[in-house]
């Protein structure tokens, strides 16, 4: 598919951490330059994207706040204007690697030797993790026996000949008491269903000294300047009912939001003055990058 | 009595062994390193032929292998001799030292509420602390399993 796309006639638009080092954004400008030939490039955040997507589909909002929890960090960024507020943006180092590592490992301890399996573990993850609601009563439920139970999960691991793909028992099969007669590999689930997601709120449970992202969330936009946090604060209160002090998106495609604003983006008619075309680049090197893209 | 036996990092207490405070905090840093591991793997289903009309199709890309192979070991030879790794770009960019807003400044500060706890051998809620390592434990059942497995050694 890629070899059809002529590289010398493309734009390109390339998404990179926040406060990414300046060596790997020197090199990623000089890759897409040197190395591809693009005819133009735009570096940004993905959370940029997600913000430009979400004030594109709601022209009437002036700010907006990106909580962005991806593969080794959880970023909260907040944008006014579609501009981002670099003194704002809050990071905390747990993502969806760590939570796989900490399930592999509490497994691993508790049940079944798997380290040597991120990919099953991580399919195990998606398919039985939760945020609970009420973390302290569900620990409460996971600790009965037997039917009452209501959160155990009998989780069938694949042996790739006859189950490709591991799935739950469904409850009617559950065997509650005793071992199963069949030879299939089980592991049985119950408080790390909610332990483990639980570290992106309380990171301090497994000993990271760091904020959880409701409390990120206030120290980010507490650091804001002057009238961000008010402004922000009497937009939502207008907006929500007086208990509820906060009104939180969640897109119907969290994976794709960006990139489908990213799509938006390279629509618009300022594009163009956006990105860094190859001549730019010829005759000024990374310089021009590093004046323009705001990383 | 406890001053004079610091220098080591096995303090005794009558005659169990007590972790002292840094040790127990190497331990942690340990596991938390542990917990930051990549651990690229290929996706186990990838060697299998994919479901489908296709699965039949022999695979055609043989003739271009060789060539391949061969400027990846020189990719590799590059990273190798050139390898930096996080800490040491993170030391290169020097960012203590930057008034505006960088890598280090947006960590996350620690939290303001009072830390959680719970048992390291079944994961729920615990009341008691593990006298020799810190370990936290919530029965006399996990505190042998945990004595017996995980204390005064990680088994990762």
């Amino acid at each position: 598919l890629y070899s059809q796309v002529e590289f010398a006639d493309t734009s390109i638009i390339i998404t990179e951490p926040y406060f990414n080092f300046s060596s790997i954004q020197e090199s990623m400008t000089e890759i897409l330059f040197e190395e591809y030939q693009f005819q133009s490039a735009l570096r940004t955040n993905a959370g940029s994207l997600s913000a430009h997507h979400f004030f594109h589909t709601k022209p009437s909002e002036l700010c907006c706040l990106v909580v962005d929890s991806g593969f080794s960090f959880t970023h909260i960024a907040p944008y006014c204007r579609s501009k981002k507020l670099k003194e704002g943006i809050r990071r905390i180092n747990v993502g969806g690697k760590l939570l796989t590592n900490h399930l592999k490992e509490i497994i691993s301890y508790r049940q079944l030797h798997v380290m040597d399996e991120t990919y099953v573990i991580n399919q195990v993850k998606e398919d039985v993790c939760y945020v609970s609601q009420h973390f302290y009563r569900d620990m409460d439920i996971a600790q009965l026996k037997g039917e009452d139970n209501t959160l155990l999960r009998d989780y069938v691991l694949p042996d790739f000949s006859t189950i490709k793909k591991g799935f739950c028992k469904p409850r009617e099969e559950m065997v509650f008491s005793g071992k199963y007669k069949t030879s299939e590999q089980i592991l049985r689930l119950a408080n790390e269903r909610f332990a483990v997601p639980e570290m992106l709120f309380h990171p301090s449970d497994i000993g990271i000294q760091e904020m959880g992202i409701p409390e990120a969330i206030v120290d980010s936009v507490q650091s804001l300047p002057e009238g961000f946090r008010e402004r922000l604060e009497a937009e939502l209160r207008s907006l929500v009912p007086a208990h509820l002090p906060v009104s939180v998106l969640l897109p119907a495609n969290p994976v794709c939001y960006s990139w489908e604003g990213g799509k938006l983006l390279a629509h618009t008619p300022d594009y163009d003055e956006m990105v860094v075309t190859r001549e730019d680049y010829e005759e000024n090197g990374h310089l021009v990058c590093e004046d323009k893209f705001d990383i | 009595m406890v001053l004079e036996k610091k220098s080591s990092a096995r303090v005794e207490a009558g005659q169990r062994r007590v972790l002292d405070e840094a040790t127990r905090q190497r331990r942690l840093t340990r596991q938390l390193e542990a917990l930051e591991k990549d651990n690229f793997q290929d996706d186990p289903l990838s060697s299998l032929p994919p479901p489908g009309p296709t699965a039949r199709l022999p695979a055609f890309s043989e003739s271009e292998e060789p060539e391949k192979k061969k400027r990846k070991t020189r990719g590799d030879h590059f990273k190798q001799r050139f390898r930096k790794n996080f800490t040491t770009l993170l030391e290169e960019e020097n960012l203590s030292e930057k008034p505006e807003p960088n890598y280090l400044s947006a960590a996350a500060p620690p939290s303001s509420l009072p830390p959680r706890h719970f048992c390291c051998v079944c994961g729920f809620p615990s009341h008691y602390t593990c006298t020799t390592c810190g370990g936290r434990y919530c029965s006399s059942k996990c505190l042998i399993t945990h004595r017996e497995t995980r204390c005064l050694k990680w088994t990762l």
